[in-house]
């Protein structure tokens, strides 16, 4: 039987593959693979010369930065003292950047507000990431099942049908067709 | 994902990253404009970001030291409040001219070097070239993991160097923590906070010492800056590796399918 279970990438998906190679599924019986992530292929397109996937945080820290150096400056002649403003600054500076930098984003054609369904910020986890397909037993099922659910597996299915029944009905289905 | 070289040069010639024990190196798209800022507000940060500390610390202990011996940081405070005869009084000229070649200098290689270092990184991702994901040295344990880069954030807001503590970059960890220690210590900038927060404003001004606390400014935000970045960047080079290593290991090309 077939057992498919989805994983994002982590060290939880080694520990599985590998409880499951030392309970004595071959490796050869393991299939994986890794999806595309629809963002990374995209940013590297049209962001070659940005910071990928977190220009937003870029005009974030430089305004920040520059509003914090000036907050600081003036704030040793204004009466709330440096510390204040420097606070104020950073904290200004950090929103208009980033308000700036989502608008400039969204005029320039980066289409950020497109980011629906399918498309995940960088480095954000909790996605599929990999799909598992491991050939055992029946009498293997318990066992495996519980090996990923263990690992942080994020859903866990099987596909029980015999090979030979599988050849039969498909070549039927094609005497049929004909 | 059919790769003609051999192994060997495949997994060597082109490095995205490497492991060692004290931080993880790696090569990712930054905008060459972000560095150069970075290293135009304090020269040698832009070279933190990028990894390359020892050309980094030195331009850095270079400009602290002219810096200092300048009074250039006291200079900038009252030139822009307006006391611009001050500013001319209190400018070292004996040290001064050693600044502007090095904060020219460190711009303007930090600009070049990101340009250089986004074509390798671009050549890196198509060579998908493998590296070694783990490190254990003599006096440390480095290796990719997933983590998350608002904690990292969170962790520099309270205190710079905590983050990069937590994404194991430890050779910025430790010239922030030193240098945040040090030059607050100098600075008074504590006592400051402490009169700021009670209300006594005219208090706070009074106890600072303006050119050091100058010399705290940019590294603030440029802690919390690189940490989040550095774990955005950890994380895909984990996905990245992990992935690698699936399909060398578990595609099996008699694998029999359904």
């Amino acid at each position: 039987m077939y057992i498919y279970a989805s994983f994002d990438y982590s060290a939880f998906l080694e520990l599985a593959i590998t409880d499951l190679e030392k309970r004595g599924i071959a490796r050869e019986n393991i299939l994986a693979v890794p999806l595309d992530k629809r963002v990374e292929e995209r940013m590297l397109l049209d962001t070659i010369h940005r910071a990928d996937g977190i220009s937003l945080f870029d005009g974030a820290a430089v305004l920040g930065a520059i509003c914090m150096e000036l907050g600081v400056i003036y704030g040793f002649v204004l009466e709330w003292g440096p510390i204040t403003w420097g606070v104020f600054g950073l904290l200004g500076g950090a929103i208009l950047g980033f308000v700036l930098d989502y608008f400039y984003g969204r005029i320039r054609g980066h289409k950020k507000e497109k980011a629906s369904r399918n498309r995940v910020k960088a480095g954000e986890s909790h996605n599929t990431e990999v799909i598992l397909t491991i050939l055992c037993e029946n009498s293997q099922y318990e066992m495996v099942q519980k090996v990923l659910w263990d690992n942080m597996a994020f859903g866990v299915g099987k596909l029980d049908r015999l090979r030979n029944s599988i050849r039969k009905e498909s070549a039927s289905d094609g005497k049929e067709a004909t | 994902m059919e790769k003609k070289q051999p192994e060997s040069i495949r997994n060597q010639r082109r490095p995205i990253g490497y492991v060692s024990e004290l931080t993880i190196n790696l090569l990712h798209l930054k905008h060459p404009l972000i560095t150069a800022f970075w290293s135009a507000l304090y020269p040698g940060l832009g070279f933190l970001i990028m990894g390359s500390y020892v050309k980094g610390f030195l331009l850095i202990i270079g400009a602290t030291i002219v810096n200092h011996m300048a009074h250039i940081n006291q200079a900038i405070i009252y030139g822009l409040t307006g006391q611009i005869f001050l500013a001319k009084e209190v400018l070292d000229i004996r040290w001064l001219l050693l600044y502007v070649p090095l904060q020219v200098f460190a711009a303007w290689s930090s600009y070049q070097l990101t340009v250089d270092l986004n074509k390798y990184a671009i050549i890196a991702g198509r060579e998908d070239s493998a590296i070694i994901p783990m490190k254990i040295g003599t006096w440390d344990i480095g290796f990719i993991e997933k983590r998350i880069p608002w904690v990292a954030a969170g962790w520099s807001l309270l205190m710079p160097g905590l983050g990069h503590l937590y994404t194991h970059r430890i050779p910025t960890s430790f010239y922030l923590l030193t240098w945040w220690i040090g030059t607050s210590y100098m600075a008074h900038s504590l006592v400051a906070f402490h009169q700021t927060l009670l209300g006594n404003f005219s208090q706070a001004i009074a106890v600072i010492s303006p050119e050091w606390f100058l010399f705290l400014v940019p590294i603030y935000p440029f802690a919390i800056y690189d940490s989040y970045v550095n774990t955005v960047e950890y994380n895909k080079l984990f996905d990245k590796e992990q992935s690698r290593f699936l399909i060398d290991n578990y595609q099996n090309p008699r694998f029999p399918m359904p």
